[in-house]
C-alpha cells in the first residue's frame, strides 16, 4: 500500500480547487455543432469540458428537440434535465441553415474552426452544400465527424435510428437483463453517450494526425457499430462455439465471483477479480478454507457452471445477513471489490464524488445553481471544467457574430429582420430563459 | 473531367464509401504510430480497452504482464480458453506487443524505468500509490521524461476521501457505483414480493470498464494535444465508475430539483414516451413517437387518431399513469404484425413524406447480429486469421476515417511472446541477458 505521502502529492497536483489557475487542453480548438438530441450534441459537450470553444447551431425558435427531454416532463428552472447534460460551456446560436445566408454564416464559422460535428441523415449536409466535400474546400484542415445510427453507406443507410435501436440491433439489449425477462434497454441513453464519447476519441486521433501533417479528415461513426465493439467477448465466443450469447442476469459468467447481491438494507455489487482478492473475500466471510475447496481453488474451476452457482449462493447467504456498510468495511480491509447500488441522491451527497468534481456545482447566471454529473478525467496540467450550464436558443448570437465573425451591428440587425438568425420562442417549454432571469445576466456584451 | 470535378459530382454515399471504406485502411497512414505506450494494466479491462484503442490507431503498445500473465487472461465465459487465453482478453490483445516483467522485483523496476524514459504514454490500473512506492510512478518517471502522459485508472481515483480505501476495481462495482445499474431493470409488478429478476440490473457487457477505458483514451489524446502545444506531459486520474456515471441522462440534477430519484421502468423511458420495444408476431419491434409531430405520425400509421386526441402533449405522454395505456394500445397493433410488416408500414409512411418520422428497429440476439450482412460489409465484424490463435472473430472500432483510419493487425500474443523483440529493440538485450533475467525471475 502507498504511503500518506502519495495521496497528499496526488491531491496537490490534481486538486480541483486549483482548476481555474490552470490552462485547458483544447483551448485552441473550436467546434461547430449542427446536431440534435443526444448522440451528436454530447460530443462537443465532452470536448468543451476539456477546453474547446463550441458553437452550437440550432434553428431559431424551438431549436433542438432535446430542450424538451426531461423526466416526467418536469423542468428544473425551466430547463429540461436531459438537455442540461449536453448544453454546458457552449455558445448557443440560432441560425436558419435552410436559408442561403444562414449557410453562409455556418460556413464562416467553419472557416475559423477546427472541428465540425453533425448528426443529420447521411448525405443531408452534402445536399445542403455544407457537407464535408464543400467545407474541406474552404478549410482543408477541418476535422468533420458525422454520427448516426448506421453510418454513411451500406444496406441501412436510409434508416433513421435512435439510441434504443442501436442497443437493440447490436445485440446489446439481448445480453442485458434476466433470462426470464425481455431483453433490456439500459436505463440511460447508452449508445448515445458512449457513441459521443468514442466519437471524441476519433476526433482526438484525427487531431493527432492533423498536428503531425496539417491534414484534416472525415470521420463517420455508427452508434450501432460502436455498441458492437463494446460487447467484449461476444463475437469471439459465438465464433468459437457456434452458440449464442444470452442474458445471464447480474452474474458475470466470465468472472467469478462477480454479481449483485442483496444485503439487509440495499443491493451491492461484489466481486473478486484476482486470486488474492478471492482469498480476501473468503477470509472476510469467515470461510478462509473456501479457497482451498477444489471447486473454488482456481478461477478456471470457479467459472464452471455448477461451482459458480454454488459459490454465488454461499456469498448470497452471507450478504443477506450483512448491511452494505458492514460489507464495504470488510472490502476495504480485505481488498475485494464491493459497492452498494447507487442513485442520484447518493451521488448528490457523496463527499468523495463532490471532492473529485464528478458531482459538480455550476453557478449559472441564467439557470441558477445546477448540480450535475461533471468532470471525469482529472488532469494535473489541464483540468476539465464547466463554466456555464447552458443558454436559451440563440442567446449568444450577437456576441459570437460580432466577436468571432466580425459582423457589424447593422448586419446582425438585418439578419434578424430577415429571420436568418433568431432566438427562442416561449413554447414549447425549455427554449426561453426562466422567469427568474433578470433580463441581463449571462449576456456577453457584443 | 478532372478527378476534382468528378469528386464533386459523385453521389455522396459512393464518394464517401470510396474515401473511407475500411477495406482500404491498410494502405493509409496511422494517426498514432509515433507513440510508444507502456500498458501495465492489471486485472482490469478498462486499461486494456484504452490501450487497444491507441494500438488500433497505430501506437506501439508494449503490454507488460507479470511472469504468469495478467489475471485478465482468465476472464472468459465458463472458463473457455483459446490456447490458454480467455476470450475477454483475446479480444483486447489487438496490435499489442506482449512482454513479461515482474515489477515486484527491484531489478525489474530498473528495466521498466529505462523503457519509461523513452515512452510517451503509460497506463496503469494498480491500487493508487503502488507504482509510486515502487519508484516508478509519475512523480519519479516525469523527472527524466517531462513529456510523459501517465494515466492511472481506478474505481475511486487517486485522490478524495475514498482513494485510499483499498477496495478493488471490478466492472460490476464500477457499474453499481456509476448510478446506472440502479435505474436499469424491471420495476417489481408486486412491490411487496419482487421477483429475483426485478432488481437493479447491470449492463450485460463490461460496460463500466469499457466506459473507463474510453474516457482514459479521450483524456490521454487531449493531453497529447496539450503536449504538442507546450511540450508538457501530465498525470491523469480516471475512475471507470465516474466514466460510466457521466453517461447518466439526469440523476444528480433530478435529485437537486425534485428531492427524488429516477425509478426503474424496465424498457420505458421517463423522459421519452412512447419510445420502447413492443412485442410483435415474431419478436420485438422498437417504435417511438415522442414529439407532437412524431406522435401524430405514429397514430396515423396505427390508424388511431383517437390516441392522438387522448394524449395530445408531451405532458400527457410523460405522465406515468398514461404510459401503460398507450403501451397496451400500441402493442395491440404490433402484436398483430410481423416485424417486417411493421418496418414496411412505417418506412412507407416516412417515404411518403408525411408529417413527422417514426423510427423502426428490432431486437437482435447477438447470434443474429452476427448473421447480418450489413455489419460484415461495413467491416464492423471481421474474421482475423491469427498466426497463433487461428481464425477469430473481432469487432472493429466504429470510426471510418478518410485519412488515418484505425485497423486491427493481429489479435493477441501469448504471455511474453514479444520479450525478445521488445527487449532487443528497446534496450539492446540479447538472448544471453534475457536468459539471466528469466533465471532471476524478472521475465
Amino acid at each position: 500500500m502507498a504511503g500518506e505521502n502519495y495521496f497528499k502529492w496526488a491531491e496537490s497536483v490534481l486538486d480541483p480547487s486549483k482548476t481555474f489557475d490552470k490552462p485547458e487542453a483544447l483551448a485552441d480548438i473550436k467546434v461547430v455543432e449542427l446536431c440534435t438530441l443526444i448522440l451528436g450534441p454530447s460530443l462537443p459537450a465532452i470536448m468543451s469540458e476539456m477546453g474547446a470553444t463550441v458553437f452550437k447551431v440550432e434553428l431559431p425558435g424551438a431549436g433542438d428537440t432535446m430542450r424538451s427531454l426531461t423526466p416526467f416532463a418536469k423542468f428544473y428552472n425551466e430547463a429540461a434535465l436531459g438537455w442540461l447534460k449536453e448544453a454546458r460551456n457552449k455558445y448557443h446560436l440560432g441560425i436558419d441553415v435552410h436559408h442561403e445566408e444562414g449557410k453562409e454564416l455556418f460556413r464562416d464559422l467553419v472557416k475559423r474552426s477546427d472541428v465540425v460535428v453533425e448528426n443529420v441523415r447521411a448525405g443531408t449536409m452534402d445536399r445542403w452544400k455544407i457537407g464535408y466535400r464543400q467545407l474541406k474546400e474552404i478549410n482543408p484542415k477541418i476535422i468533420y465527424i458525422a454520427l448516426n445510427g448506421f453510418g454513411q453507406w451500406g444496406h441501412y443507410v436510409e434508416r433513421p435510428s435512435y439510441d434504443a435501436i442501436a442497443q437493440a440491433e447490436s445485440g446489446m439489449a439481448s445480453i442485458t437483463g434476466f433470462p426470464d425477462k425481455l431483453p433490456l434497454k439500459s436505463g440511460v441513453w447508452l449508445a448515445d453517450y458512449f457513441g459521443a464519447l468514442m466519437g471524441v476519441v476519433g476526433v482526438m486521433a484525427a487531431l493527432a494526425h492533423r498536428d503531425r501533417t496539417g491534414e484534416g479528415q472525415f470521420i463517420e461513426m455508427s452508434q450501432a457499430e460502436n455498441m458492437i465493439r463494446a460487447m467484449d467477448w461476444t463475437w469471439m465466443y459465438q465464433h468459437q462455439t457456434g452458440k449464442g450469447r444470452e442474458r445471464y442476469g447480474n452474474r458475470d459468467v466470465s468472472i467469478c465471483p462477480s454479481d449483485i447481491f442483496a444485503c439487509t438494507d440495499n443491493m451491492m455489487g461484489i466481486a473478486a477479480v484476482t486470486e488474492e482478492q478471492f482469498h480476501g473475500l473468503c477470509t472476510a466471510m469467515g470461510m478462509p478454507l473456501l479457497c482451498e475447496d477444489p471447486r473454488f481453488q482456481t478461477h478456471a474451476a470457479r467459472l464452471q457452471e455448477e461451482n459458480a452457482v454454488a459459490l454465488l449462493d454461499i456469498i448470497r447467504s452471507w450478504s443477506a445477513k450483512k448491511s452494505c456498510a458492514e460489507i464495504d468495511k470488510l472490502a476495504q480491509k480485505y481488498g475485494f471489490a464491493a459497492h452498494k447500488v447507487c442513485n442520484g441522491k447518493d451521488h448528490f451527497e457523496d463527499e468523495h464524488l463532490i471532492k473529485r468534481n464528478f458531482t459538480y456545482t455550476v453557478d449559472d447566471p441564467v439557470y441558477g445553481e445546477i448540480v450535475e454529473e461533471g468532470i471525469v478525467p482529472k488532469f494535473s496540467e489541464t483540468p476539465g471544467r464547466i463554466k456555464w450550464a447552458g443558454r436559451p436558443v440563440g442567446f449568444d448570437n450577437e456576441y459570437v457574430f460580432r466577436h468571432y465573425l466580425g459582423l457589424s451591428g447593422e448586419k446582425i440587425k438585418e439578419l434578424k429582420e430577415n429571420n436568418i438568425i433568431g432566438k427562442w420562442v416561449d413554447n414549447p417549454p425549455g427554449r426561453k430563459p426562466p422567469a427568474s432571469w433578470d433580463g441581463k445576466s449571462g449576456i456577453r456584451l457584443a | 473531367m478532372s478527378d476534382h470535378d468528378k469528386d464533386k459530382k459523385m453521389d455522396w454515399r459512393d464518394w464517401i464509401k470510396e474515401s473511407d471504406d475500411p477495406a482500404k485502411a491498410h494502405g493509409k497512414p496511422e494517426a498514432l504510430d509515433h507513440l510508444t505506450v507502456l500498458d501495465c494494466s492489471y486485472a482490469n479491462m478498462a486499461g486494456c480497452f484504452a490501450t487497444s484503442t491507441l494500438a488500433e490507431f497505430g501506437a506501439e503498445v508494449i503490454r507488460i504482464e507479470p511472469t504468469g500473465g495478467d489475471p485478465v487472461r482468465s476472464y472468459s465465459p465458463w472458463g473457455l480458453m483459446n490456447k490458454g487465453t480467455g476470450l475477454g482478453y483475446l479480444n483486447e490483445g489487438r496490435n499489442k506487443f506482449h512482454v513479461t516483467l515482474n515489477l515486484q522485483e527491484p531489478e525489474a523496476r530498473e528495466i521498466f524505468k529505462k523503457l519509461a524514459k523513452r515512452a510517451d504514454v503509460i497506463v496503469e490500473t494498480l491500487l493508487p500509490g503502488v507504482m509510486d512506492e515502487w519508484g516508478i510512478g509519475y512523480r519519479q518517471l516525469s523527472v527524466d521524461n517531462p513529456g510523459l502522459i501517465y494515466c492511472a485508472i481506478y474505481s475511486y481515483g487517486q485522490f478524495g476521501p475514498m482513494a485510499a480505501c483499498g477496495k478493488a476495481d471490478a466492472d460490476v462495482v464500477n457499474q453499481v457505483y456509476s448510478g446506472i445499474t440502479g435505474i436499469t431493470g424491471e420495476c417489481p409488478e408486486d412491490p411487496d414480493h419482487p421477483k429475483p429478476s426485478e432488481v437493479p440490473t447491470r449492463q450485460g457487457n463490461w460496460m463500466g470498464w469499457y466506459a473507463g477505458g474510453a474516457w482514459a483514451t479521450a483524456a490521454m489524446l487531449a493531453a497529447l494535444h496539450h503536449r504538442v502545444n507546450t511540450g508538457k506531459g501530465q498525470f491523469i486520474d480516471v475512475s471507470p465508475a465516474e466514466a460510466f456515471g457521466r453517461c447518466i441522462n439526469y440523476g444528480i440534477t433530478y435529485y437537486q430539483g425534485f428531492q427524488d430519484i429516477i425509478p426503474r421502468l424496465g424498457n420505458w423511458d421517463p423522459g421519452v414516451f412512447p419510445y420502447t420495444y413492443f412485442r410483435c408476431k415474431d419478436g420485438y419491434a422498437f417504435l417511438a413517437g415522442f414529439s407532437d409531430i412524431n406522435w401524430e405520425a405514429l397514430c396515423t400509421i396505427l390508424n388511431r387518431p383517437d390516441l392522438r386526441a387522448q394524449f395530445p402533449t408531451i405532458f400527457d405522454r410523460l405522465n406515468p399513469n398514461n404510459m401503460g395505456v398507450m403501451y397496451k394500445e400500441i402493442e395491440k397493433w404490433t402484436s398483430a404484425h410481423t416485424y417486417d410488416e411493421i418496418y414496411d408500414a412505417v418506412m412507407a409512411y416516412n417515404k411518403a413524406g408525411g408529417k413527422g418520422v417514426v423510427v423502426p428497429g428490432k431486437i437482435s440476439a447477438p447470434i443474429d447480429t452476427m448473421k447480418t450482412e450489413n455489419w460484415w460489409d461495413r467491416h464492423s465484424l471481421q474474421k482475423i486469421n491469427d498466426p497463433h490463435y487461428g481464425e477469430t472473430l473481432i469487432a472493429n472500432q466504429a470510426w471510418k476515417m478518410t485519412k488515418s483510419p484505425p485497423r486491427v493487425k493481429w489479435v493477441c500474443r501469448p504471455v511474453g511472446a514479444d520479450n525478445e523483440h521488445v527487449y532487443g529493440l528497446k534496450l539492446g538485450l540479447g538472448p544471453k541477458q534475457l536468459a539471466t533475467m528469466k533465471k532471476n525471475g524478472l521475465i
